[in-house]
C-alpha cells in the first residue's frame, strides 16, 4: 500500500533519491524520538562516575554491568538493596494473572458483544469502558479501604485482581472490533452444521480472532507491569510491591542513585520490548481490524 | 495457520507461568532489603532530623563485644527467659538500621525469644504502615518504629513506657529528648539515636585572606562561621557576589523539611507555629521576619534557584560537591561528607552550633530522635519491653555511635568523646563535644501535635509562593494562618 | 481491512434488525452472550463500582484516616461539606484549570504531531518494522518511569537539558525548569506528549496505510496538491481512527498522574497542582479521605464525560460512515 501511494513519484527521475531521503528522514525523526529512551538504557551501563558529573560526560568512554551486578547482589560488598528479585516475581505474577484473566474474560464479553443483540447492549458496553476512565488515584483510594477489610491489600493476588479489572474494557473494546471483522456467516454455517454457541466461538472465531487476542494481550500486559498508582496506595513491602513502585526506592538513599534506577528500569523495559518485538506486526494489524470497526 | 500455534503457545505459556510464580509467590518468603550502600546510605531522609542518621562509611561494630570498657556488660534486656516468645516489630529499613538485625539475633539467642518483623520501610512507608493500622485497629506487632516528629500522630495509640521502665533506667537518657517524648504525662517511646541540625561551613572559604578582608571591608565586621540568622544572609550573598561558591546557603524547599527548618528559624527569631491554645501565631513579626529572609535569599540568588525541589539529598549533595558555602544540616552525614571518595568537601569543611536570630538567646537546633514504642494494642508487651531496653541499651548505643549516630544516652557520650580524642581527626572530637551540648541545650522538636505533617503539608506551597514571590509575605501567611486555623477547627482542637 | 462499508455492523441495535432475522443464531438463545459478558461485568463491579460507590459515599462523610470512629460519620446536614470546601478553595480551582489547560494541551499537541509522525511513515518503503519497534519504544517505558526520566533530564544541577544548553552557550547558568512558568507546565507536557505518540502514531499509521488509494489517485488526476490531498481526503477519512485514538487516549490519560507526581508532585507553591496530585496528596499524606474522595469524583465524573463524549462521537461516526 505504501508502494500505492508513492507511485505518482515514478514520474520523476529522482524517485529513487527521494525515497531514500524519506527513508533518512524518517529514522532521524525517529531516533530524535527515541533518544531520551536510549539515554535511559545507556546511562544503564555507564559506569557511576560518568554520570551526573560536571562538566557532563556525553559519550560513555565505557560500558559496563556493574549497575545490574549490584541490583542483584553479585558485586562483592557492593549491594543496591533494592529486592528486585520480588519485585520481577511481584510484577510478573501480578501482570501475567491479570493479562491471562482479562484476556478470557474480555474475549467472551467482546465476542458477545460483537455478535449478540440483547437488552442494554449500548448501556452495558459503555459502562464497562467507562470503568477504565476512572483513573486510578480516584480507584486507588476507596480500593485501599476496601481491599483492607478482605485483607487482600499487600497482596499479589489483590492487585492481580486488580489489573484485571482495569485491564478488561480495553481487551473488550478490542476483541469486540476483532470479531465484527469475521464474516458472521462462518458461525450460522457452523451453527447450521450443528455445532453449539461454544463450538462456535471455539472452534471458529477465537481462532481467527487470535492476532486480536495478541494484540489485547500486549496492551493488558504492558498496563498491568507498568501501572503504578494502585500499586503504590495497596502494595506496601517486597511482599507485592511490584518494579514501578520498585523504582521510588532508589530515591530514598542519600542521593538519588540514577544508575541503579536505570539498571532497574532496563530490566523493566525487556520483556515489554520482547513482547512488542514478538507481536509487532500483529499489533499494528490487529489494530487496523480493531480500529476499522471500533 | 502458523501464526496462530504460535500466539496460542505464547498464550499458554503466559497463564502457565503465571500459576507457577504464583505458586513459588506463595511459598518465597521475602527477604527484608539487604544494606544499600550504593549511595552512602539508604534512610527514609525526607523525614525528619533523626531520619537521615549516620551514613555507613564505618564498618559496623561486631556485635561479640559483650563488656563494656570497664569491664561490665553493658546489654540490658538480656535477663529474662523468653523463650516460646514471639516478639513482632513494625520497623524502620535502610543502612543506618542494619546492625539492629545483627544485635536482634544476640537478643534471639540469650533470650529464646523469636523476633519477626512484620513491616519494613522507609520513614514515609512505616508512618504509613503505623497510621493505617492503629487506625484500623489491626495491629499485628508488639514492637513500633517511632520518632519524635511523627511521635504525636500515635500518641492515642501506644503505651505510656513509665510502665515498663523503672526511673532509674529512664534517667540515663538524655533529660530534652526524654522530656520532648512525653505527651500529657505518658512517655511515648525510648529513643534510640537522635540528629540535631547544625551549621556546616566551609573553612577553605571562611579562613580565605582575601575574602576576610573583602568581608571586612563591605560589612565592618571579620568573617567568621555565621552566629546570627541575619549574618547568614549577609555571607550568603557576599559569597555568592565574590563567585567563589555557586550557592551562600541553602535548604530543602519542600514538604515537612521546608517547614520544619522555616520551624527552626522561627523559634530563634522569637516565634512560634502555635501558641498554648493551639491558636496559629505565625504570621507574627518574627514569621514575616523569616519568610522575608527567605524570599530575600531566593532573589538575590545566594540559594540554589531549584530550592523549591531539593531536599535532604540534594541540599546534602550541594554542599558535598563543593557547591555551597554553608548551610545547616544534621550531623547524620558526617562520614559521608568526610569521605574524600565521595565527597569534594571531605577534609575542608567544620561544624559549629546553630545561629542565634532576633530572639537573641534561641539557637537554631531542629532535632529529632528515632525511637520505640509499644501499641497499646500489643500482644506481647513484656517481650517488647524487653526487646527496647536490649536496642536502647549502652552497649548498643555504644556501637552505634562508633557508626556515627549521635547517642541519646549521657553515658554514652563521655566513652565517644574519649574514643574519639584518640582519633587523628580533630574534628571527631569537636564534632561529639558540639553534638553534646547542642543535644543538651538546643534541641528541640517540632510543635506536638497529631495534624503536624497535615499542617507541614498545608503550609509548605504557600511558603513556596512566598520565596517564589507568587505571594508576598503578607498574603502568604495571612491565608496560611487562616487556612490552618481552619484545619486545626475541623480536627477539634477548638472544642 | 478496505471493505469497511460492507461488513459494517453497528452496535446500535436498529441497524442490525435486517440481518437477525435472516440468522436465528443471533436470536435463539439469550442466555448465551449474557453468559459471556457476565464474568467482565462481575469483575468490574467488585473491583471498580462498589469501590467508587464507597468512595462516594467517604466523599459525603468528613473521613479522616487519622481519627476513624469520629470521622466516618454520615450526616445529611453536612453531608455536601466537603464539596462546599471545594468550591471555596483556591487551590482546588487552580488545579482544575491547570488540569484542564494540561489536557487540552497536551490531547491536541500529541494528536497533531502523532498525525505529522505518521502521514511521515507511511510514505516509508523499507524498514517498516524497525521504524515501527523506534516508535513504540515510549510505550515500553511506565509512566512512572517516563517520570522519573524526564524529572532527571529537567533538573537544574545535574540534568541533561541544562548541561546541554549550557554546552551549546545558549544559556549561561542553570534554568530551574521544574520552577519556573511556564517551564514547568510545559516540561510535564513534554514528558506526556512523549509517552502518548506512540499508541497514537500507531492507530493513524493503520488508518493511513488502509485508505482507498483510488480516491488519491483521482484526486491526483485532477492536480491536486499534496496539501489538498491531506486536507481533503486523508483527513476526512481519518476521522474514525481519529476518534479511535483520541478514546484510548481519553482512557489513559490519568497515566500522566504518575509523570506529574515525580516530576513536580503538584508544586512548586502549587504552580503544576492538578486534580489528581491535589487529591492523592490530601489522602496519602494528609489522611484526609472524605475530601480527597470529593475531589476525586470531581476529576471522576470529568474523565467519564470527556470520554462518554467521544464514545458517543465514536458511535455516531460508525453509523455515518
Amino acid at each position: 500500500m505504501t508502494e500505492a501511494m508513492l507511485k505518482p513519484r515514478r514520474r520523476w527521475n529522482r524517485r529513487k533519491t527521494q525515497k531514500w531521503l524519506i527513508d533518512i528522514a524518517v529514522v532521524i525523526v525517529l531516533l530524535i524520538f527515541a533518544l531520551p529512551a536510549i539515554w535511559i538504557v545507556f546511562t544503564a551501563f555507564r559506569p557511576g562516575n560518568e554520570i551526573n558529573v560536571t562538566p557532563p560526560v556525553w559519550i560513555p568512554k565505557k560500558l559496563t554491568l556493574d549497575a545490574f551486578g549490584a541490583l542483584f547482589g553479585l558485586n562483592p560488598g557492593y549491594s543496591s538493596g533494592v529486592p528486585v528479585m520480588e519485585y520481577l516475581r511481584n510484577s510478573s505474577f501480578t501482570a501475567l494473572l491479570s493479562t491471562s484473566v482479562a484476556l478470557a474474560v474480555g474475549t467472551m464479553a467482546g465476542y458477545a458483544f460483537s455478535r449478540f443483540d440483547f437488552r442494554l447492549h449500548l448501556t452495558v458496553f459503555l459502562g464497562i469502558m467507562l470503568s477504565r476512565a476512572v483513573p486510578g488515584v480516584a480507584l486507588g483510594l476507596p480500593l485501599f479501604l476496601v481491599m483492607r477489610r478482605y485483607g487482600l491489600v499487600d497482596t499479589t493476588v489483590g492487585l492481580a485482581l486488580v489489573y484485571t479489572a482495569v485491564n478488561i474494557p480495553f481487551t473488550v473494546w478490542l476483541m469486540d472490533g476483532f470479531f465484527r471483522q469475521i464474516p458472521k456467516e462462518l458461525d450460522e454455517s457452523a451453527y447450521i452444521d450443528g455445532c453449539g454457541y461454544w463450538t462456535a466461538f471455539w472452534r471458529i472465531d477465537l481462532p481467527l480472532a487470535l492476532p486480536g487476542v495478541a494484540a489485547a494481550g500486549i496492551f493488558a500486559f504492558l498496563a498491568a507491569w507498568n501501572e503504578y498508582q494502585i500499586a503504590s496506595l495497596i502494595t506496601k513491602t517486597p511482599k507485592s510491591k511490584t518494579f514501578p513502585v520498585g523504582l521510588y526506592d532508589f530515591t530514598s538513599q542519600f542521593t538519588v542513585d540514577w544508575r541503579g534506577m536505570t539498571a532497574m528500569s532496563v530490566l523493566m523495559i525487556v520483556p515489554a520490548i520482547i513482547f512488542v518485538i514478538l507481536i509487532q506486526r500483529r499489533l499494528t494489524e490487529g489494530l487496523t481490524f480493531g480500529a476499522l470497526k471500533g | 495457520m502458523k501464526t496462530n500455534r504460535v500466539l496460542w503457545t505464547v498464550l499458554t505459556v503466559l497463564i502457565v507461568t503465571s500459576l507457577m510464580i504464583s505458586a513459588c509467590g506463595s511459598s518465597a518468603t521475602p527477604e527484608p532489603a539487604p544494606a544499600a550502600t550504593t549511595a552512602p546510605v539508604a534512610t527514609e531522609a525526607p523525614a525528619a532530623p533523626a531520619a537521615t542518621e549516620a551514613p555507613a562509611a564505618q564498618p559496623a561494630q561486631p556485635a561479640e563485644a559483650m563488656m563494656g570498657p570497664d569491664g561490665r556488660a553493658s546489654y540490658a534486656g538480656l535477663d529474662m527467659d523468653l523463650t516460646g516468645h514471639t516478639i513482632r516489630m513494625a520497623n524502620i529499613g535502610g543502612s543506618p538500621y542494619e546492625t539492629m538485625y545483627d544485635q536482634i539475633k544476640l537478643f534471639e539467642e540469650k533470650t529464646g525469644a523469636k523476633v519477626e518483623t512484620v513491616f519494613l520501610g522507609d520513614g514515609f512507608q512505616i508512618d504509613r504502615y503505623l497510621k493505617e493500622n492503629y487506625a484500623a485497629g489491626t495491629v499485628d506487632f508488639d514492637v513500633a518504629w517511632n520518632h519524635t516528629s511523627f511521635m504525636s500522630q500515635y500518641a492515642p495509640f501506644v503505651e505510656d513506657l513509665n510502665q515498663y521502665f523503672t526511673p532509674e533506667e529512664l534517667a540515663a537518657f538524655s533529660a530534652p529528648i526524654i522530656k520532648a517524648a512525653t505527651i500529657d504525662g505518658a512517655l511515648q517511646l525510648i529513643p534510640r539515636h537522635a540528629d540535631i541540625s547544625a551549621l556546616h561551613y566551609r573553612t577553605d572559604l571562611f579562613g580565605d585572606a582575601d575574602l576576610q578582608a573583602a568581608f571586612e571591608a563591605e560589612y565592618g565586621y571579620p568573617l567568621a562561621p555565621p552566629t546570627t540568622i541575619e549574618q547568614m544572609q549577609q555571607m550568603a550573598e557576599f559569597f555568592v557576589a565574590q563567585g567563589v561558591v555557586d550557592y551562600g546557603t541553602e535548604f530543602a524547599g519542600k514538604e515537612e523539611a521546608l517547614a520544619g527548618r522555616f520551624y527552626e528559624l522561627l523559634v530563634a527569631n522569637g516565634g512560634n507555629y502555635f501558641d498554648e491554645n493551639f491558636e496559629p501565631v505565625f504570621d507574627s513579626d518574627a514569621g514575616k521576619m523569616t519568610a522575608q529572609w527567605m524570599k530575600d535569599l531566593y532573589e538575590a540568588g545566594a540559594i540554589p534557584s531549584d530550592t523549591p525541589n531539593l531536599l535532604w539529598p540534594e541540599v546534602a549533595q550541594n554542599f558535598c560537591d563543593d557547591k555551597v558555602a554553608f548551610y545547616l544540616e544534621w550531623y547524620g552525614w558526617y562520614s559521608y561528607f568526610q569521605d574524600p571518595a565521595s565527597c569534594k568537601v571531605a577534609g575542608h569543611f567544620d561544624l559549629a552550633r546553630g545561629p542565634v536570630g532576633a530572639a537573641g538567646d534561641i539557637h537554631t537546633g531542629w532535632a529529632g530522635a528515632h525511637a520505640f514504642s509499644i501499641p497499646k494494642a500489643a500482644e506481647n508487651k513484656e517481650g517488647a519491653a524487653q526487646l527496647i531496653k536490649f536496642l536502647t541499651s549502652e552497649e548498643i548505643a555504644y556501637e552505634e555511635a562508633a557508626r556515627g549516630s549521635l547517642p541519646v544516652r549521657d553515658d554514652v557520650w563521655a566513652r565517644i568523646i574519649a574514643d574519639a580524642a584518640a582519633s587523628d581527626v580533630p574534628l571527631d572530637k569537636t564534632r561529639l563535644e558540639l553534638a553534646q551540648l547542642q543535644v543538651g541545650t538546643d534541641f528541640f522538636t517540632p510543635p506536638l501535635f497529631a495534624d503536624w505533617i497535615s499542617f507541614t503539608n498545608l503550609w509548605y506551597p504557600t511558603l513556596q509562593s512566598i520565596i517564589l514571590g507568587d505571594m508576598t509575605v503578607e498574603e502568604g501567611l495571612t491565608e496560611a494562618v487562616d487556612q490552618t486555623r481552619q484545619m486545626m477547627d475541623e480536627a477539634g482542637y477548638y472544642q | 481491512m478496505t471493505d469497511i462499508q460492507t461488513t459494517e455492523t453497528p452496535i446500535a441495535p436498529a441497524g442490525q434488525t435486517a440481518k437477525r432475522t435472516r440468522g436465528e443464531f443471533y436470536r435463539r438463545q439469550s442466555r448465551f452472550p449474557l453468559m459471556l459478558i457476565a464474568p467482565a461485568v462481575i469483575i468490574i463491579l467488585v473491583v471498580v463500582a462498589y469501590p467508587m460507590i464507597y468512595s462516594l459515599y467517604l466523599s459525603f462523610t468528613p473521613y479522616n484516616l487519622l481519627r476513624p470512629e469520629k470521622t466516618l460519620v454520615f450526616s445529611v446536614d453536612t453531608m455536601f461539606r466537603n464539596y462546599g470546601k471545594l468550591l471555596g478553595d483556591r487551590i482546588f480551582w487552580r488545579s482544575v484549570g491547570n488540569t484542564v489547560i494540561f489536557l487540552a494541551v497536551t490531547v491536541n499537541l500529541s494528536y497533531f504531531i502523532a498525525l505529522g509522525l505518521s502521514q511521515l511513515m507511511a510514505l516509508v518503503s523499507r524498514g517498516q518494522g524497525i521504524m515501527r519497534t523506534l516508535l513504540m519504544i515510549p510505550m515500553m517505558f511506565a509512566p512512572v518511569l517516563v517520570g522519573f526520566q524526564f524529572a532527571w533530564f529537567f533538573n537544574a544541577t545535574v540534568g541533561l537539558v541544562n548541561n546541554a544548553l549550557i554546552a551549546l552557550h545558549v544559556i549561561q547558568s542553570p534554568k530551574p525548569w521544574l520552577i519556573d512558568v511556564p517551564s514547568g507546565m510545559i516540561s510535564i507536557m513534554i514528558a506526556t506528549i512523549w509517552m502518548n505518540i506512540p499508541m497514537l502514531t500507531i492507530i493513524l499509521l493503520a488508518g493511513t496505510l488502509s485508505l482507498p488509494r483510488e480516491v488519491f489517485e483521482a484526486a491526483e488526476m485532477d492536480g491536486a496538491h499534496a496539501w489538498q490531498k491531506f486536507r481533503h481526503i486523508t483527513m476526512p477519512l481519518l476521522r474514525p481512527f481519529t476518534l479511535i485514538a483520541l478514546t484510548v487516549l481519553s482512557l489513559d490519560i490519568a497515566r500522566a498522574y504518575d509523570i506529574v507526581r515525580i516530576m513536580t508532585g503538584g508544586g512548586p507553591a502549587h504552580r503544576t497542582e492538578m486534580i489528581w496530585t491535589y487529591a492523592g496528596r490530601l489522602a496519602t499524606r494528609d489522611s484526609q479521605y472524605g475530601l480527597a474522595s470529593a475531589m476525586s469524583m470531581v476529576g471522576v465524573v470529568l474523565g467519564v464525560v470527556f470520554t462518554l463524549y467521544l464514545f458517543r462521537q465514536l458511535i455516531k461516526s460508525r453509523v455515518v460512515y
